[in-house]
């Protein structure tokens, strides 16, 4: 089983990103990959347009925290491989600012735990968000509910 | 050391993020404490601007991991309290 967690302060492309990990992987293509690439909307939580979400995280625990949720999440569905990308600092609109991929033999394993790993590193590794809309900085507190339309 | 001797203090790094730092105004001290403090006990020795009670919201972490407010701290801990989380 194969782990990678990583952060970056600079804009990725988040195809090129798991384009390169898959390569690094090396061996035959996994049976199933499943993704969820993640952008920054054009709008606030209060729907005026947004300039930016700066997001800060804890030097440290963060990437531990993503390491120790990825290993979890892939130990308990049994896949071969996850890889975890996340943005830091200010992030423009429309820019990816979180890729999880899980490579599987299964797509059930691959999907779980694609959805599974997404929704624990929303609640439970250290990123706090702040929209910046028209000069000024609001901070969110904690995630839109999973059904949100 | 006498047994009438007070027990000795501890010294504890402590962080603090995002919403928090800024409603506090620091991001980062030393602290020396009693022996048997826990991140709840010292909560209201930071002079916190909403009342002396841990909110429910703010999570704590012990030496960059996830705690129980109710932990009692180690002399060197790093103590981080945590705003709700937002990422993603």
């Amino acid at each position: 089983m194969s782990v990678s967690v990583s952060l970056h302060p600079d804009p990725f492309g988040p195809f090129l990103q798991v384009e390169q990990w898959q390569q690094q992987l090396g061996g035959d293509p996994a049976a199933a990959t499943s993704l969820f690439i993640g952008r920054v909307r054009g709008t606030a939580s209060d729907g005026q347009p947004l300039d930016a979400l700066e997001l800060e995280h804890y030097p440290g625990m963060t990437e531990a925290q993503l390491q120790r949720l990825a290993t979890a999440s892939a130990r308990r569905h049994g896949v071969a491989a996850v890889m975890v990308r996340h943005r830091v600092g200010l992030v423009l609109s429309g820019d990816a600012i979180v890729v999880v991929a899980v490579l599987a033999d299964r797509r059930g394993p691959a999907q779980r735990c694609c959805h599974e790993l997404l929704e624990a590193l929303k609640h439970d590794a250290p990123f706090w968000k702040r929209e910046w809309s028209s000069g000024v900085g609001t901070w969110v507190e904690g995630n839109t509910p999973l059904t949100a339309g | 050391m006498a047994a009438s001797d007070p027990p000795p203090g501890l010294t504890v790094r402590v962080r603090l993020f995002a919403s928090l730092r800024e409603a506090m105004g620091w991001a980062e001290q030393r602290l020396t404490t009693a022996a048997g403090t826990t991140p709840a006990s010292l909560w209201p020795q930071l002079d916190p601007p909403d009342g002396e009670a841990l909110p429910a919201t703010v999570r704590v972490a012990i030496n960059q991991q996830f705690a129980d407010p109710a932990t009692p701290l180690a002399d060197g801990d790093e103590l981080a309290f945590l705003p709700p989380i937002s990422g993603g």
